[in-house]
């Protein structure tokens, strides 16, 4: 069982990962990494499930904090882009080429 | 409740407080058009809060390491809090206008993060510090409502720090998985039982990915240019100095206390698989590609940027001795580096409010126009360099040999790291022709006749840029002044840990 949730959120990862490489508008690119801070929850709860003492409750802590943190980081995200839009009219993330890196 | 808890996190506590009156203030017609007074009450409650860690000297531990208070986190809480104060400061003479006191309290609130961040040996609450530090620091990032640039850096910075967060999670939930423990001191005690497990060496190098965004070392380093760049000059100057302190320090607590078993070896003819090898090359990788694209810069923010990714690289190098020793030149380094490049982003701020940009032209003459800053400057750029006798030549001495003395004393004189150390002194010797390109246009290059956009004083600016360069130049005359406090502290979180309390309902 445990072998099967870490395929599952090893592969929501790689999803993730590669929204956030390969899409470009950045609503998108935001959902990627929400997928990805998704897996390494999923990771956590898997693991605490199946540890040695699950009365610990470490796992399930780190969880709950860390979608805590997902979600302020994703209100922060939107805000980002909707200034984005603002100024260049565009969430096309290559449309933001001003500075060059 | 238990006061003991209160007292542990008393300084965070005021700060938040304090954030929350800045806030309020701003709120207020009368108060939120006086800057000045804004700025005050910012300072009131950080001074507050650091003397509280200075009068109260601790050594103890809550919530199985979560929260730690022994002479080193308070060391370097009061040394983030200072570049925090600074950067207020510099707030108050750059282009940020409007809505001043929100501004102030987001530096407030990620500075608690960064207090949090060092003040901890718990993975789940370097996750949060680390994100409670970061977040704060994209909304400063895209403060200027009205320019493009610092959108689109915000954007930048968000994307790259989002997924490496992500792989700082996932990177963490391996090793948890692995050790069923969040506690960098029991991580510590059950590796040196078990030793290497491929999955775990798996977490570790997603972790590390996730620090290597906060120290921009290659190849997580692509933000750091355009944020530089794009932010308002304070925000950039709060990103390079307090949250790359916090950085490096969680970083050296993390790789040296936590997993010290599963380093491995990074010397040339004894490649061994652990975080040490893949830390070399993140090292060597930051000071190649560091000072070879800060070379090209015309932009002095770009210029810093890219110095910063290449002095994370020398820091790398020092944490690759894999000790103590190598946590306390590391620490020294940052601190000192800290201070110098905030100094040269105050001044940065004020060539910007007085000549309308930060690009190379934009100082040519300073030191007729204003010899005072144009000094520090010289001071700045120098001791970025690595020339004696400013601090920053101690600050590499210390990185150097600590690398070079732990690898001969683990197998007698083979000098394993030695590779290391000629890519980085090689490139600091490249790395002086473009500070110096910079302090040619302060020094040589005549005056343009364009007139001042800005004839105001910033004398506050002016003020805290001096004294940053005085505490440089007798950081390098005295650097034992600041070394010795280090080695005694880590020392003591070595060999005499934080007792841990245990909270009363």
């Amino acid at each position: 069982m445990l072998q099967i949730l870490l395929a599952i959120s090893a592969v929501l990862f790689c999803f993730g990962l590669l929204a956030t490489l390969t899409r470009r508008n950045a609503i998108l690119v935001l959902i990627g990494i929400e997928l990805m801070l998704g897996a390494g929850n999923l990771n956590f709860i898997a693991f605490w499930k199946f540890s040695a003492n699950p009365e610990a409750l470490t796992g399930v802590m780190f969880a709950i904090f860390s979608i805590a943190i997902a979600a302020a980081e994703a209100a922060v995200g939107l805000a980002i882009v909707i200034q984005v839009h603002r100024r260049l009219h565009s969430v096309d993330v290559n449309q933001a080429t001003q500075l060059k890196g | 409740m238990n006061t003991l808890l209160f007292n542990l996190l008393t300084p965070e506590l005021i700060l938040a407080d304090a954030a929350l009156v800045v806030l309020i203030a701003g709120l207020i017609p009368f108060t939120s058009s006086h800057r000045g007074m804004i700025l005050s009450l910012t300072l009131l409650g950080g001074l507050l809060s650091g003397a509280w860690i200075l009068t109260h000297p601790a050594n103890y531990s809550l919530f199985g390491g979560m929260v730690v208070l022994d002479p080193l986190t308070q060391l370097a809480k009061v040394a983030v809090l200072a570049l925090s104060l600074i950067a207020c400061v510099f707030a108050y003479g750059s282009t940020v206008k409007e809505h001043f006191a929100e501004y102030l309290a987001l530096i407030l609130f990620s500075t608690i993060g960064m207090m949090l961040l060092v003040g901890t040996e718990d993975l789940l609450m370097i996750f949060i510090g680390l994100e409670l530090t970061s977040i704060p620091l994209y909304l400063l990032t895209g403060y200027l409502k009205k320019s493009s640039t610092s959108a689109e850096a915000a954007l930048k910075y968000f994307m790259v720090g989002g997924v490496s967060a992500a792989f700082l999670l996932f990177g963490l939930s391996l090793i948890y998985g692995v050790t069923g423990v969040t506690s960098l001191r029991e991580l510590a005690a059950i590796t040196r039982t078990t030793g290497t497990d491929p999955l775990l060496l798996a977490g570790i190098v997603m972790a590390l990915a996730g620090f290597g965004f906060k120290v921009a070392a290659v190849p997580f380093h692509l933000w750091a240019p355009d944020v530089y760049e794009g932010a308002p000059t304070s925000s950039a100057a709060l990103i390079a100095s307090g949250s790359k302190v916090a950085g490096f320090l969680i970083l050296a607590k993390f790789l040296t206390f936590g997993l010290a078993k599963t380093s491995g070896s990074a010397a040339w003819d004894l490649m061994q698989a652990g975080w040490l090898p893949l830390l070399a090359l993140i090292a060597a990788a930051s000071v190649v590609i560091g000072n070879l694209a800060a070379l090209s810069q015309r932009n002095v923010k770009r210029i810093l940027a890219y110095s910063a990714i290449a002095q994370s690289g020398y820091m790398l190098l020092g944490l690759t001795a894999a000790n103590a020793n190598g946590v306390a030149s590391v620490l020294f380094y940052v601190i000192v580096y800290a201070a110098t490049t905030l100094g040269a982003f105050g001044v940065v701020a004020i060539v910007e409010q007085r000549r309308g940009g930060s690009d190379l032209d934009h100082f040519d003459g300073l030191h007729r126009t204003s010899p005072g800053l144009a000094l520090c400057m010289g001071i700045f750029m120098i001791s970025l360099a690595g020339i004696p006798p400013l601090a920053g030549f101690f600050g590499k001495f210390y990185l150097f040999s600590g690398a070079l003395g732990s690898v001969a004393s683990v197998h007698d004189g083979s000098f394993g790291l030695l590779w290391l150390l000629i890519v980085a002194i090689v490139f600091n010797a490249v790395s002086l022709y473009y500070y110096v390109i910079v302090l040619k246009h302060v020094f040589v290059a005549p005056a343009d006749d364009a007139p001042a956009h800005d004839r105001a004083c910033h004398c506050g600016v002016s003020a805290f840029v001096g004294l940053l360069a005085l505490a440089v130049v007798a950081l390098g005359l005295y650097p034992n002044a600041l070394l010795n406090p280090i080695q005694n502290a880590i020392r003591s979180a070595v060999a005499n840990p934080a007792k841990a309390l245990v909270a009363q309902p």
